[in-house]
């Protein structure tokens, strides 16, 4: 892929993003209540104070100039101020990323590590012991919620045995990457589990049908070793399919584990997502909305730049 | 969890009470006080902000920092803390004008208090808050009170005056109960954007060190609080205090079982026994200022504008089983009054669960049973939508009950539960058959916000010419007896209509590590920790 098709695909997205953004933002809006609902609780708010507070925010603008005035700024990077903190948009968002970044890179990468090596062992020793006791584990973990592993680990780590904290980025007034590490493992784990579950089946069955070719084995005619066939000439093809699940799962780290940071009170998006949701807060709901849109988009623009890179045949032109 | 209602208590709690309330609050604590320490809190929402005035929530963490001139106590009433005495009819704090149609109130600032910067608390400060908080440019949660002043006179620095435009009993609800604004620090800032939202400056025993969002908040003491034990040590008696953020119920049960919270609030019934047997840990039932209650919406379903039909379900509900499927913690109730205030109405027409009653109200009105069990009157089968909050366990478990219950006397309900807003748009504007769910009030409830004809949460739709007069005597007047007077009219005359069926008052349970002296569990609205300076950690 050269320069020039690769700004095209970015410039792509421009016209795409303002149509999700459209549709976001028609949703949220179509969606009951608005931002001011928090004060419905609260009888001693007066419809005097409400209707200052609408105007402040400019609420009581009409839907469409409310959509153009939004685009404008979102475009020339002015997100905002979130309504339930009065904070700027960016700097909520910029200090949510982070453990987002952390948690959820860290369970990617373990997520490729076990699942690839589990799935290729898996297609190798096809209907063995080995293979049914992967099977029995990955459906364990397709099928098994969030939460009720979570609570159980919990329960085993943090309360019976006290070896790692039960929530929590860290210990309170601690910097050390150590300690970091320590609130990491179990959420990281739980949050693992599913995709290795599922991207180990997807590596099974891929890696099942590459063997099957003919010049895998031709490969074998020649009287390479079953180790040099998988590794050098299957392995290639098998993990084509595999990009694709993976990358789209890829932008998700960015929107956050919404339910395993709720979990272990992780400070990431997820959880800004949720608090968001619950306050109507429409400026940080559209920015973060917007950059989950804007990942996946990227993270598919990487699967597709990964497939040239991995099959010499795809080019793009 | 949104702070519900802010309301507050009667002006005027005799004096007495004030005082032995006072002694208790600061001299009540037996000798074993033991200084340092750090108690580490669990807080089961992500705060927003710390300004009291704009925050959605409560307040917990504000509530060790900021201080207001009075605050409500373990039982309601209200104690001075910045002011010297809360301000009386009876003690010359209040003066109603001789047209009877506003009055000033008069506080006298404790002198030598600091704000944890040093500098002196005076009554500008006390001004200042009313002008900050009355600025339109501020976008603030509650500014309840601010519409009722006229203007506040400052002759010296321990004296503030507030001139009222009308004769507002719960005056004390609000604004200065709240907390007070520091003039000298925000004189001229612009409060919706001010650091003063990461790091509130107060004169409560705390200060804030550190507010870590979505994770922690760390006090430390404030060194210059003013107020002493009966010994004349300083106080707090505790070096910090920890908030840490879990919004997660079973994690932060998981975290007092661990040690790593050792105070939270809150605890979900279904989970109090596992508490139970926790070394160390100590279950605490607070009974706060909340009731239950299943409300008819009477502006479109007829069967319900029928008052022996609404009888009839009050007779079919059986209260205790709802109070047993929840561990036995609510208590059945039989007025919206929880039994917490004096004015409570024990003498209100009851109706005991009467299963025979019931049927006979009903066939009374002409809903018979019909083929399948269920009741029909005119074609049409006794069938309703109950709402609830979606995602409330123990109101979604309340609310099987009283199907099962209910489904006795031939009446079908379906749950139609509904969560965040799309819920709270639906109770606000009334559009559900039945509604089951809690209020929560402060101490100095005002009940024509619910039952008043006008009423900002009367969603139900009732209206009572009769109800709306009572209420409206009972919330003119500084005057203790009448206002209970008319508070006990008010709960016979609405437990006769019955557009509302009280049903349990539901306490808080509070987890707290038995290593905790001092600590008393508040049942208002300003939250548990409005008074941290007595606390203690035994080693």
């Amino acid at each position: 892929m050269n320069a020039t098709h690769l700004l095209k695909r970015l410039l792509g997205t421009v016209p795409l993003l303002l149509g999700v953004s459209l549709l976001l933002f028609g949703v949220l809006h179509l969606a009951p209540g608005g931002p001011l609902d928090v004060y419905a609780d609260n009888p001693s708010v007066s419809p005097e104070a409400l209707a200052q507070m609408r105007t402040a925010f400019g609420l009581d603008q009409p839907l469409p100039v409310q959509y153009v005035s939004w685009v404008t700024a979102f475009f020339t990077g002015e997100w905002g101020y979130s309504i339930r903190t009065a904070r700027p948009v960016t700097q909520e968002i910029a200090e949510r990323i982070g453990p987002t970044l952390i948690l959820g890179g860290t369970s990617f990468v373990l997520s490729l590590l076990i699942a690839l090596p589990l799935g290729i062992v898996s297609a190798v020793r096809r209907y063995s012991g080995v293979d049914y006791l992967i099977t029995f584990l990955s459906f364990l973990g397709v099928s098994m919620p969030v939460f009720w592993l979570a609570l159980m680990l919990q329960l085993l780590f943090a309360v019976q045995w006290r070896l790692l904290p039960s929530a929590g980025i860290q210990t309170i007034g601690s910097d050390s990457v150590l300690d970091l590490i320590h609130h990491l493992i179990l959420p990281a784990c739980i949050l693992a589990f599913a995709s290795v579950a599922g991207w180990s089946r997807y590596m099974r069955s891929s890696m099942v049908e590459v063997l099957g070719q003919d010049y895998v084995r031709t490969a074998r005619a020649k009287g390479l070793t079953a180790g040099r066939v998988v590794v050098h000439h299957a392995l290639r093809n098998a993990l084509i399919p595999i990009i694709t699940v993976v990358a789209l799962d890829f932008a998700t780290i960015l929107s956050g584990a919404v339910i395993t940071e709720t979990i272990f009170a992780w400070p990431g998006i997820g959880r800004l997502f949720i608090e968001s949701m619950n306050g109507r807060d429409y400026p940080v709901l559209m920015a973060l909305m917007m950059a989950g849109s804007f990942a996946l988009i990227l993270s598919n623009l990487l699967a597709d730049l990964a497939y040239a890179a991995v099959d010499p045949r795809i080019r793009y032109e | 969890m949104s702070r519900n209602i802010r309301f507050t208590h009667s002006a005027s709690r005799n004096a007495l009470r004030t005082l032995t309330a006072t002694a208790i609050l600061l001299g009540g604590m037996a000798a074993a006080q033991q200084r340092g320490g750090t108690l580490t809190v669990g807080l089961g929402y992500d705060i927003d902000t710390l300004n009291v005035y704009s925050t959605g929530f409560l307040g917990d963490v504000q509530a060790a920092v900021v201080e207001g001139l009075v605050a409500p106590d373990a039982k309601a009433n209200y104690v001075p803390v910045l002011a010297t005495q809360v301000p009386t009819v009876r003690n010359g704090g209040i003066k109603i004008a001789p047209d009877g149609k506003s009055m000033t109130v008069t506080y006298r600032l404790r002198s030598g208090v600091k704000w944890s910067d040093g500098e002196p608390l005076t009554s500008a400060d006390v001004k200042f808050t009313w002008e900050a908080v009355k600025n339109p440019k501020f976008i603030a949660e509650s500014k309840d009170g601010t519409e009722d002043i006229a203007s506040i006179d400052t002759p010296n620095a321990t004296t503030v005056v507030v001139n009222y435009k009308r004769v507002a009993p719960d005056f004390m609800s609000t604004l200065f109960t709240f907390g007070i604004l520091p003039k000298h620090t925000l004189d001229g800032k612009d409060l919706n954007t001010d650091t003063y939202n990461e790091k509130p400056l107060g004169t409560g025993p705390f200060k804030v060190k550190e507010f870590k969002r979505g994770q922690y908040v760390i006090l430390e003491r404030n060194p210059y609080y003013w107020r002493k034990d009966s010994k004349g040590v300083q106080l707090p008696y505790l070096d910090g205090m920890v908030f840490k953020i879990i919004p997660d119920s079973n994690t932060l049960v998981t975290q007092l079982r661990t040690g790593e919270v050792q105070l939270a609030y809150g605890i979900p019934y279904s989970q109090v026994t596992q508490l139970d047997n926790v070394p160390g840990l100590k279950v605490v039932k607070n009974s706060v200022l909340s009731w239950q209650h299943l409300d008819f919406n009477l502006k479109t379903i007829d069967a319900f504008k029928d008052p022996n039909v609404r009888k009839a379900f009050a007779y079919a509900l059986n209260k205790s089983a709802v109070s047993k499927a929840l561990g036995g913690y609510p208590t059945p109730i039989n007025t919206v009054v929880v039994p917490v205030f004096s004015y409570t109405n024990p003498a209100v027409p009851k109706y005991d669960y009467n299963l025979a009653r019931a049927q006979q109200l009903l066939d009374a009105a002409g809903w018979k049973v019909g083929s399948d069990g269920i009741r029909v009157k005119d074609g049409k089968r006794m069938s309703f939508k109950i709402m609830a909050q979606a995602g409330r366990s123990t109101d979604e478990d309340a609310e099987q009950v009283i199907i099962a219950s209910l489904k006795q006397a031939g009446i079908e309900l379906q749950p139609d539960n509904k969560s965040g807003v799309a819920f709270r748009d639906a109770r606000y504007k009334g559009n559900y058959d039945l509604f089951y769910g809690g209020w929560i009030t402060s101490a100095d409830p005002t009940y024509s916000v619910f039952f008043g004809s006008k009423g900002v949460n009367n969603g139900q739709g009732y209206a009572s010419a009769k109800i709306d007069a009572i209420l409206a005597r009972a919330e003119s007047t500084l005057d203790p007896a009448q206002r209970t007077a008319a508070l006990r009219e008010f709960q016979t005359e609405l437990m006769t209509d019955l557009p509302s069926i009280p049903v349990t008052s539901n306490p808080s349970m509070i987890a707290v590590t038995e290593k905790l002296g001092g600590f008393v569990p508040n049942p208002t609205n300003m939250t548990n920790f409005v008074n941290t300076s007595g606390w203690y950690l035994n080693k």
